[in-house]
């Protein structure tokens, strides 16, 4: 059965509350656990009004983003939102990173934490970038790389694709990280005092 | 000794495993005694591959040695077994000759027969040879398991060979060896349904009749991930990226093209800058040279012809000078009236002549009165003389005042005429001067003029001109040529498509026809299956159990003459009366010729299996057809698709080339207008600053011209004061000349009055005189008169006697030679003209030449300068840049060549494009990264495309991907993902449908067994009051699901593949019947998944269950029955199921005329067993003629129930030695 029958919702409903609720993402393009399936029965208009208003029951709602979904709570306080603000600070520099690399790091992209580590070995500009990358304790490039990885992953932005050979995907989420980056208006703080950087969300 | 049926009555193992030789009888119920690893289990399975010949099917592990090699060890290895039948006994001999083979020998054993005189045992050959000898038949060599069991349970048909059988058994024999093996191998486990269903199962199936679930699994996942691919392909996203890649990818491509060809120009450019730089210096010195050489010759021409021309200037002088004297001079005598004079002058000889002859006639009259003639001529002589002498004093005084005057004139005249030259001179000089500096400007103008035609002929930039012209014209020419080309593809695709769309039209026509069919002849068949179901299932109650119950060989009697239909009627209550003759409600009937109409369960069955193989027959034919149907597709999307994508490929190739050719016509016609308006732009340029010098030499000109006037204007005035001066002057000269002259005359008058009175009155005294003397004086007077007339008109004629003679002479000297003179000027003037003329052409010429050498000389310095700064550009703003690194190869390997771009302009360019191109490459590579993304690592598109992939592979990856589009391979792949599921489901369904076609038998055997448990007679022990048993539907979700698979390919047909993705021409039941069958596909996949189970098995698709009441113990319907009773209790219910199974097995596998024989039940292990219940246990397994083989660990008593008791001892060799043991049977 497709639908669960009290609520005539998807019977992932649960998988999805699952992802979720731990603040990750759904995205179009991730094949573990099934995630692109989740992804189109979220992404099935029908089923999404239906979620969305049981979801919204619970406080919680489902946001749309470029191929990909995610929860946000309705009615956040302010502490959340800077709580979330902290968690992102981070991959500013990550994404710094990713850009700068000769083939850059986007959307669908497949590589492997070695390829990245060696490319910064061979790059000081890039290796400054990643020594700067704040958070990290790991002492070799490479574990350096494999930290960002592992916690991207953690974070939804990356999978695993391939365990053996160490290879990760760029999940469509990760749309999510440039479209923050895109929104930040920098002022320039000499007129005022008062002027600073305002994120939209 | 039981010697009245068929029984394995002894096995003889000869250098068998650890035993030497031994000889053991069979025929009843034997016992094994020995400790473990004697060799017990060994020997049970010899006797057990009596009935299996399954070396494989003997509980031996994979650790173990095989079979083959634990027991036959030796050349001379052999297993005899000795079957005892209702003659005389036959053995077998089973041997190794490479493999396991057997003979029959018809004969009862003998060792002899196996045995040298040394007890050695002989070859095969020496044994073979001495039953030869000794006349007995012996089989060839039985080389196969399957005929050994088909001689063995009498199957065989070689007529020398089908009497060495053990029973007769029917079609399904083979679970009566099934069923003794499975025993054997089951003897050890617990009481579990489950062993009753593998038992079952086992029995009916073969090792091949399951459904592998791994295989399952394989075909489910290979169809789930293309399933998916082809899914994520299809979706809106995907396809939005495939456009984009196809977009971004042309115009990356176009952009490299672009910056390849521009990369090419700029090599060319600069090695044919570093190769034309010493070429393009001599050139321009060359020009140099040219330029000098033109100048020096202009010069030397110019001058001559200047010489020239002064020359005939100065003739034009004279002869204007000549010309202007001439005419003055005969204005001057016009004005004296010289006309009138000339005219008089003719008179003069005439006059001359009439006054001599009046001078004669004079004399003549006068000559009487000479005297006083002479007197009064002397004195009016005197007179006159006087008069005269006083008239010439007066005229020489008045002369002398005229002359005086008139040289005074002729002084003021000459003074005039000197002014008057110095001031022309003046004039003429100032004239000249500016006559020659109007001049210089007028050929600075003319020059100017010529200029300007020049310019207005020169066709600036005309070889750019003419390279665009020719490179557009061609350009058009090649557009023409490709937009036919381009209309010939399109036409083929459109002619293509439809060629496929009717192609695959008739393929689906010609499918859903066929599947039609098929399904017709199936609900047929169905129809008479299910027509033959119901007969079998009614059997039983019907006529037709009845006489198979009840009367023997029916079929040969009443089968001849009953209805068929009679025969499966349930209400006709048949009972067998006394009247034991064959009759027909009493009538006897002859039916030895009458056909039998009756068919035996047999036959139905196998005619209900016949019908079964049809529907497969129809069904795989169906599959079939589809297959080759869908290969059809698939070739015909091979064909089609390979023809369209390349001729897609081809449009869109010459629709860029069109499309690029129109860019680049636009372009050329730009650069064309750019190259017109430059040339324009220059010669506009060149006019603007000859116009400016034209309008500069043209105000000088106006200013000379004005000049010029002042000048005469002021010269003229001069002249005028000058004249006007002279001439008051000379009338001064010539009034005072006058008025002295005419005082002079009046003087003159005066005093000649006086002579003239004086002279009148001696006249009148002569003619007083004369009268006197009568002399005609009138006459002489009048001739007087005639005579002063004359002197008079002579006189005046004398007085213009000089002019006219100095007019005459003039005339002669010049007036008659004006005209030659006009003509000679005129000719003169013609010759300076055509001097200025020539001089201007030359003018005109030379500066043409120079102008164009000099255009030529500056455009080779303006190109050294170009070319310098280029390479410079080049040097220090280009070579260093990655871009350069990029386009190194083909900068260094361009041909020289002039373009018409500069090498600035050429790096400019691809610096910039650069970063364009660039720019666009990361879109590209990104939608080419995303869209890959969508797919997994492994998809069978294979759409992937590493992280640090090149260039090259990034547009190979979009190259595949649009051949993948235009040859619409997505479609091939729909096709074949459509075939899969059908297989798979196909595959799924008739496995099921195979192995639940054993559901039926499964039925009947549990209907037996359970008709058989009631049967069982335990009345006597009372220790088991029923075992009861039935059967269940299935728990398993694997199969569940798997019969839904069956049940929806059975109910959907083999159709609904066809609305797999497609929305086109699928209908939506279709859809929806696709949807659900990818549903329970996947559901299936993951049950797979989460039961872990390796395959389905028969015992798989029912559960059985167990009601067993032991005394007071009753267990309840149960699967699973832990404990019954005590260990023995236990024992014996599983040996009393198992032989129960045996026999339900055996009676339903063997023939039903053959009853006369009897088999092993090889049950190991019955120590714990008592002998009160063993004791039941044989005697149920002997009503059951089933003779037990068990295994004991000691003697324990036990034994002495069996006929046979076998003692096993090891011996110092090793060797196993089995022997009798002296026990008496005390019931069996």
């Amino acid at each position: 059965m497709e639908e669960t029958t009290n609520y005539n919702l998807p019977k992932q409903t649960h998988d999805i509350f699952a992802v979720m609720a731990r603040g990750n993402f759904i995205s179009s393009n991730g094949t573990r656990d099934g995630m692109n399936r989740l992804y189109d029965i979220i992404n099935n208009p029908e089923n999404f009004d239906r979620l969305q208003a049981y979801f919204n029951v619970i406080r919680y709602n489902i946001e749309r983003g470029n191929n990909y979904f995610y929860f946000s709570r309705l009615n956040e306080p302010n502490s959340e939102l800077e709580k979330k603000l902290e968690r992102f600070e981070r991959y500013i520099d990550i994404i710094d990173l990713f850009a700068s690399m000769d083939n850059k790091i986007g959307v669908g992209s497949r590589f492997r934490p070695t390829e990245i580590a060696e490319e910064c070995n061979a790059n000081v500009r890039l290796k400054q970038k990643l020594q700067k990358i704040p958070l990290y304790r790991s002492e070799t490039l490479h574990n350096k790389v494999r930290e960002i990885c592992d916690l991207m992953s953690r974070d939804s932005f990356l999978e695993l694709e391939d365990e053996k050979s160490e290879s990760y995907k760029v999940l469509d989420s990760y749309n999510y990280l440039l479209d923050i980056i895109n929104a930040i208006a920098i002022y320039d703080d000499a007129g005022s005092e008062d002027t600073q950087g305002i994120v939209y969300n | 000794m039981e010697n009245n049926c068929r029984i394995l009555n002894r096995i003889v193992e000869i250098n068998i495993a650890n035993v030497k030789y031994t000889d053991l009888e069979l025929n009843g119920n034997t016992c094994f005694v020995g400790t473990n690893n004697f060799g017990k289990t060994s020997l049970q399975r010899a006797i057990l591959f009596f009935y299996s010949a399954n070396t494989r099917g003997l509980g031996i592990s994979s650790s173990q040695k095989p079979f083959e090699e634990h027991y036959f060890k030796f050349e001379n290895s052999y297993l005899v077994y000795e079957i005892q039948t209702e003659q005389k006994p036959f053995f077998v001999i089973v041997y190794r000759h490479n493999k396991l083979v057997f003979r029959f020998v018809d004969a009862a054993y003998n060792p002899d027969f196996f045995f040298n005189e040394n007890d050695e045992a002989l070859k095969i050959k020496e044994i073979l040879a001495g039953l030869d000898k000794r006349g007995i038949f012996f089989s060839q060599q039985i080389d196969t398991f399957e005929r050994y069991r088909n001689i063995l349970y009498g199957t065989e048909t070689d007529k020398q060979l089908s009497k060495f059988y053990l029973l007769k058994g029917n079609e399904k024999y083979q679970n009566i060896p099934k069923s003794i093996t499975n025993v054997f191998l089951s003897s050890k486990s617990s009481i579990d349904s489950r062993f009753i269903k593998d038992f079952i199962a086992n029995s009916l199936t073969t090792d091949t009749s399951s459904i592998k679930l791994e295989q399952v699994d394989r075909q489910l996942r290979q169809f789930n991930e293309k399933y998916t691919d082809i899914e994520t392909f299809l979706k809106k996203e995907s396809q939005q990226l495939i456009e984009f890649i196809d977009k971004k990818y042309d115009q990356v491509h176009m952009l490299k093209g672009q910056q390849m060809e521009m990369a090419d120009k700029l090599g060319s450019s600069l090695r044919y800058a570093e190769t034309q730089n010493e070429t393009v210096i001599k050139a321009s010195q060359a020009k140099q040279e040219e330029l000098d050489k033109l100048s020096e010759n202009y010069e030397e021409q110019k001058t001559q012809l200047e010489e020239k021309q002064k020359d005939v200037r100065e003739e034009i002088g004279y002869y204007d000078k000549s010309i202007r004297e001439a005419n003055k001079k005969l204005k001057e005598y016009k004005e004296k009236n010289i006309e009138a004079a000339v005219e008089k002058n003719t008179e003069r000889e005439k006059l001359q002549v009439e006054l001599n002859i009046a001078r004669r006639e004079y004399e003549t009259l006068t000559s009487n009165v000479q005297s006083i003639e002479m007197k009064y001529s002397a004195l009016i002589e005197q007179l006159r003389n006087d008069k005269t002498a006083y008239i010439n004093k007066v005229n020489s005084k008045t002369s002398e005042i005229f002359n005086h005057y008139n040289e005074l004139q002729l002084l003021q005249k000459n003074e005039y005429s000197k002014k008057e030259t110095d001031l022309k001179q003046k004039r003429e000089e100032a004239l000249n001067e500016l006559g020659a500096e109007v001049t210089a400007k007028q050929i600075e103008y003319n020059e100017l003029k010529a200029e300007e035609k020049v310019i207005r002929n020169t066709r600036f930039y005309e070889n750019e001109i003419k390279a665009q012209e020719t490179e557009l014209a061609d350009l058009r020419a090649i557009n023409y040529k490709n937009k036919s080309e381009l209309a010939i593809k399109t036409n083929l695709v459109q002619t293509n498509q439809k060629e496929w769309e009717n192609l695959e039209n008739k393929l689906k026509t010609s499918l859903s026809n066929q599947i039609q069919k098929t399904n017709n002849e199936i609900i047929r068949v169905k129809a008479e299956i299910k027509a033959i179901e119901d007969k079998l299932n009614v059997q039983h109650d019907a006529l037709y159990g009845y006489l198979e119950k009840n009367v023997k060989d029916w079929h040969t009697t009443i089968g001849k003459v009953v209805n068929e239909d009679l025969l499966f009627r349930t209400d006709l209550n048949p009972t067998l009366t006394d009247n034991k003759d064959v009759s027909l409600y009493g009538v006897s009937l002859k039916l030895d010729d009458v056909q039998v109409v009756s068919k035996s369960i047999e036959e139905y069955q196998f005619e209900k299996n016949e019908r079964l193989a049809i529907i497969r027959d129809l069904e795989e034919s169906l599959n079939q057809f589809q297959v080759s149907t869908n290969e059809e597709k698939m070739l015909a999307a091979d064909k089609f698709g390979k023809q369209l994508g390349e001729l897609k490929e081809d449009i869109k190739v010459l629709s860029y080339s069109l499309e690029l050719a129109e860019k680049r016509e636009k372009k050329l016609i730009l650069e064309l207008e750019d190259w017109k308006q430059r040339a324009n732009t220059e010669i506009e340029e060149a006019l603007t600053g000859n116009r400016q010098k034209l309008v500069i030499v043209e105000e000088e000109l106006a200013v000379l011209n004005k000049r010029k006037n002042t000048l005469l204007n002021d010269f003229n005035e001069q002249f005028d004061k000058l004249k006007t001066f002279s001439e008051e002057r000379i009338a001064d000269l010539k009034n005072r000349q006058e008025t002295e002259i005419s005082e002079l005359e009046v003087e003159k008058k005066n005093q000649v009055k006086e002579y003239e009175e004086k002279e009148a009155q001696l006249s009148s005294e002569k003619e007083t005189n004369f009268k006197a003397k009568g002399v005609d004086s009138k006459e002489i007077k009048k001739i007087d008169a005639r005579i002063k007339e004359l002197q008079e008109a002579l006189k005046e004629i004398e007085q213009y006697a000089q002019l006219v003679n100095d007019y005459l002479k003039d005339k002669r000297d010049i007036f008659d030679k004006l005209p030659d003179f006009i003509q000679k000027k005129e000719e003169f003037v013609k010759t300076a003209n055509d001097l200025t003329t020539e001089i201007e052409e030359i003018a005109r010429k030379y500066n043409v030449k120079r102008m164009e050498l000099n255009k030529q000389k500056r455009a080779y310095e303006e190109e050294l300068i170009e070319f310098n700064n280029g390479i410079n550009y080049f040097t220090k703003n280009f070579r260093e840049t990655p871009v350069f690194n990029k386009y190194a190869d083909i900068i260094e390997r361009a041909e020289p060549k002039k373009t018409n771009y500069s090498v600035m302009d050429l790096c400019t360019q691809l610096l910039k494009n650069d970063s364009h191109f660039n720019e666009e490459y990361t879109a590209f590579q990104r939608y080419v990264n995303e869209f890959a993304g969508k797919y997994r690592l492994e998809n069978h598109f294979n759409f992937v495309i590493r992280n640090d992939a090149t260039q090259g592979e990034y547009e190979r990856f979009a190259q595949n991907l649009r051949s993948f589009v235009n040859e619409n391979k997505i479609q091939l792949s729909i096709a074949e993902t459509a075939t899969q599921i059908s297989l798979v489901t196909e595959s799924i369904a008739t496995k099921v449908k195979e192995l639940s076609g054993q559901k039926d038998k499964i039925q009947h055997i549990i209907s037996l067994i359970a008709e058989d448990f009631k049967k069982a007679e335990f009345e006597e022990s009372k220790l088991i009051e029923y075992i009861k048993i039935r059967l269940e539907d299935s728990d398993n979700k694997v199969y569940k699901l798997l019969k839904r698979i069956q049940e929806f390919r059975e109910e959907n047909g083999l159709i609904y593949n066809e609305g797999l993705f497609n929305t086109d021409f699928s209908t939506h039941k279709n859809r929806e019947i696709s949807t659900r069958a990818v549903k329970l596909l996947d559901q299936l996949r993951t049950a797979i998944k989460e039961q872990e189970q390796e395959e389905i098995r028969l015992q798989d698709l029912f559960e059985l269950k167990f009601n067993i009441k032991e005394g007071l113990n009753e267990t309840g319907w149960t699967h699973k029955i832990d404990s019954i009773g005590s260990t023995g209790t236990d024992i014996l219910v599983k040996a009393i199921i198992y032989i129960t199974l045996l026999h339900v097995f055996i009676k339903e596998s063997s023939h039903r005329s053959s009853s006369d024989f009897k088999v092993h039940c090889i049950i190991d292990e019955v120590g714990q067993i008592s002998a009160h219940y063993l004791r039941e246990l044989l005697r149920f397994a002997k009503a059951r003629n089933i003779m037990m083989i068990n295994g004991l660990p000691n003697k324990s008593g036990l034994e002495s129930h069996y006929k046979y008791t076998y003692q096993f001892k090891r011996e110092e060799n090793n060797n196993v030695r089995i022997f009798p043991s002296i026990v008496t049977e005390v019931e069996a």
